[in-house]
């Protein structure tokens, strides 16, 4: 099952090879290598059996979904200490998988955001090559020239300074793309039937109806809603983060409640927060709050 | 065709399925183990000895309880031990038995029932033949069927499930395809018991032969046929009747509580016969299928005859077995194939012995509730039966849950989910037993302080009360001595007064 999502992944992460280069692949397989070994030595501390953690796959998945969300050119040990957190804070010290309260890739990119503001917004501008994007990743030399912040990101700081909306270019090629990647693994992994339509219908269903709020109630100052379904990680937060069964709720009801509000937290943090997107956090608080939902949306009992 | 349903259940084709299904009649055994404790109610007592003669049919045991149905011997001969045997149960459990060795012949005692033109008997009279013929529910509960008939008021619909209970089973199909004539009957013989105004026999969409063997033989406007989807769990008497009446017995409750009485096809077989002719239950038809046998079949077979006397008949392979009693997914496992076959009987699964996939964590993806036939949440159960909050589970309706194993089927991370439940429930009955008994106690602690310290307070009343009238008599006492001082005085002064005089 794990296995089947880390496939689907597969358009969405070419799309971002497309655009920003070898350095998405570089850092895929440095969290995967990371993951397995941070897994591998945590159970043995543990006196835990190694080998069907590693093969249920969830440690790889968790490497996976961090590194696509780190910027493609962060140095090495971003990404090595993402993950190492993200396995052993996010669901070691639970008592390992089943039994994390958080979604452990979003809790090691919480923790990457607000430790490593700087390495975590910096994004490059265009194709690297797999010799450039090693030299930047590994030799930490300078990337000035090739990168600047994402399009939320730039967006948000123009707003700040004034500008408004219909002034700005807030649509970006390379993230709807990798949106667009993203969507079409959503659905492959729906029509295999290994996630159920209601996180992301629910999920999408919230940032719309959000954003199109803002949107009527003043049309200078808030982006589109469109544009927000396109930009950011909303497209993989939808079919591959909000969906992960552990972290999330479990009931029918619950998940379109789940899902939905996660969609408003995160245009809400978008637009309102200090960061330039608001997946991690929205996802974080959200799992907070699965107990409650799941307590009160229990379905009707036969006969009751 | 129903379109309505319950939500959730299981479709599992059947495993071994087989091109004709038909009924074998097993050979008489040598020799029969009956098991004297049913299903439910008290241990029936022997009414034969060591060494007796008994004929087919003849009843060997009986008890007073009223749930309870005699035993019949199942086939003439003589008793040869009455001892302690191992019964096909989940734990292993033995049973004391009587063991009748064959003489050959099938001698049958004498029994005269109703006959054919069954309407000029009462009900009270059929249900009495019932109970003498030792029916119960042959679909695998082994429910006393007499039970379920007595006192029927407002019965408004008799429902026949010709459902298998469970994918592999194939007893009940055979049934109806070999005998529609004695079940439509049979039916009738239920609707004149019940008083009811109609009778619906429920058969899966899968089984065509049976429906048109069934149709042919069905004259009666009051009895329609109805096909349901072939799916797990609708055998089970509530989500049948939601199924084919759209209403939802409520949790807790029976299905007598909404005008609704249930019983399954074989049984109605049976009760035609024990109406009829008042002919006892002996023998029953019995499923042999699973991936140790290379042909599957049924077998109608003498009861108490071994699990080995009908699997020989289908082609075991060599290898290690499993044996199981019941369907694929309720049923329960036996050590071996020497257990005696029982009235619930109704299927031996031989399968080649497997591993069984290592259990991971749960992952609480939710597979589980979609498959739960009464909309439980299995995956929020497992978390409080496992850290044992029975409370919590209660909760959460641990008590609706039917052990179909639903849950366990469809589980990604192989956990055995039912065997969970069924712990956290016995758990909760031992917890709330355990409350029970210290609730108790307390009570008579606590009464045996109030009573302590009632007496106490009576007694000091009782000491003040007396010391009260002590007091008083002291005070009597003090105008006695005052009236006798007096007297003194008097007497004195007279004296004195005589005295002076002379």
């Amino acid at each position: 099952m794990m296995r089947q999502v880390i496939y689907a992944l597969a358009l969405g992460v070419v799309a971002a090879y497309t655009f920003f280069g070898w350095g998405v692949i570089v850092q895929i397989v440095l969290a995967i290598v990371a993951a397995i070994a941070v897994e591998s030595a945590f159970l043995s501390i543990r006196n835990r059996p190694i080998k069907p953690s590693i093969s249920d796959g969830s440690a790889i998945l968790t490497a996976v979904l961090l590194a696509i969300s780190i910027p493609s050119i962060a140095p090495w040990w971003i990404v090595v200490v993402g993950v190492a957190f993200a396995i052993i804070f996010g669901k070691q010290l639970y008592g390992g998988l089943g039994n994390n309260p958080f979604n452990p890739a979003m809790l090691g990119y919480a923790f990457l955001l607000i430790s490593y503001p700087l390495q975590m917004t910096t994004w490059v501008s265009e194709f690297l090559s797999f010799s450039q994007s090693l030299d930047v990743i590994f030799n930490l030399i300078s990337v000035d020239g090739l990168s600047g912040a994402t399009r939320l990101d730039d967006v948000k700081t123009q707003l700040s300074l004034g500008y408004l909306i219909h002034e700005l270019n807030v649509y970006s090629i390379s993230q709807s793309w990798i949106n667009i990647g993203f969507l079409l693994g959503g659905l492959y992994l729906l029509a295999r039937k290994i996630i159920t339509w209601h996180i992301p219908v629910a999920f999408i269903a919230g940032v719309l109806v959000v954003s199109t709020l803002l949107f009527i109630s003043n049309d200078k100052i808030y982006i589109p809603p469109q544009f927000h379904l396109v930009s950011g990680a909303t497209m993989l937060a939808a079919f591959f983060i909000a969906t992960d069964p552990v972290s999330g709720s479990t009931t029918p009801k619950g998940r379109l409640i789940y899902g939905f509000l996660m969609g408003v937290l995160v245009v809400v943090i978008r637009v309102f927060g200090g960061y330039p997107d608001g997946v991690a956090f929205a996802v974080l608080l959200m799992n907070m709050i699965v107990p409650l939902i799941d307590y009160y949306t229990q379905p009707k009992v036969f006969g009751k | 065709m129903l379109s309505q349903s319950f939500s959730g259940g299981i479709v599992i084709p059947n495993p071994h399925p087989v091109e004709i299904v038909e009924i074998i009649l097993a050979p008489l055994p040598d020799k029969v183990v009956l098991p004297l404790q049913q299903r439910i109610g008290d241990e029936a007592i022997p009414c034969v000895k060591v060494g007796d003669k008994v004929l087919t049919g003849q009843v060997i045991a009986k008890t007073e309880d009223h749930f309870c149905v005699p035993i019949h011997a199942s086939i003439s001969g003589k008793v040869v031990t009455i001892d302690e045997r191992t019964i096909p149960h989940k734990s292993g459990l033995k049973s004391k038995c009587i063991t009748i060795e064959s003489d050959g012949k099938d001698q049958w005692v004498e029994h005269k029932g109703c006959g054919t033109d069954f309407l000029h008997c009462d009900q009270s009279t059929m249900i009495e033949y019932i109970q003498a013929s030792g029916i119960v529910g042959l679909g695998g509960a082994g429910f006393p069927a007499h039970a379920k008939l007595e006192g029927i008021q407002d019965c408004h619909t008799l429902i026949i499930n010709g459902t298998e209970c469970e994918p592999g089973i194939m007893c009940d199909d055979a049934l109806m395809q070999s005998h529609p004539r004695e079940v439509i009957r049979g039916v009738e013989i239920l609707l004149h018991i019940c008083g009811a105004q109609r009778a619906i026999i429920a058969v899966e969409d899968d089984k065509q032969e049976a429906l048109n063997s069934l149709l042919m033989y069905c004259h009666n406007d009051r009895i329609s046929i109805e096909q349901i989807p072939t799916k797990y769990t609708s055998g089970a008497e509530k989500l049948l009747i939601k199924a084919l009446l759209g209403i939802e017995a409520p949790s807790g409750g029976f299905a007598i509580d909404m005008g609704v009485v249930c019983q399954n096809v074989a049984t109605t077989k049976a009760i035609f016969d024990a109406v009829i002719d008042s002919r006892p239950l002996v023998s029953r038809i019995v499923t042999v299928t699973g991936s140790g046998v290379e042909s599957p079949n049924n077998f109608e077979v003498r009861l108490g005859a071994s699990f080995e006397h009908i699997v020989s008949m289908s082609n075991p392979n060599d290898n290690q077995h499993a044996v199981r009693m019941g369907g694929m997914m309720m049923g329960v496992d036996v050590k071996d194939t020497t257990v005696p076959i029982c009235k619930i009987t109704n299927c031996i699964f031989v399968n080649n012995a497997l591993e069984k996939p290592d259990t991971q964590e749960c992952i609480r993806c939710g597979t589980c509730n979609q498959a739960c036939p009464v909309d439980l949440l299995p995956q929020q159960l497992y978390w409080y039966a496992k850290s044992e909050n029975t409370d919590k589970a209660m909760d959460y309706n641990l008590s609706d849950c039917i052990e179909c194993r639903c849950c366990d089927y469809v589980c990604p991370s192989h956990i055995p989910l039912a065997e969970y439940f069924s712990f956290a429930k016995a758990l909760y009955r031992k917890n709330t037993e355990d409350q029970y008994r210290t609730d108790i106690a307390r009570e008579r602690f606590e009464f045996r302080e109030y009573r302590l310290e009632r007496n106490k307070q009576e007694r000091t009343k009782m000491m003040a009360a007396k010391k009260e009238e002590l007091k008083k008599k002291m005070a009597n006492d003090k105008s006695q001595k005052d009236k006798i001082a007096a007297a003194m005085a008097r007497v004195e002064k007279t004296k004195k007064k005589k005295d002076d005089a002379q």
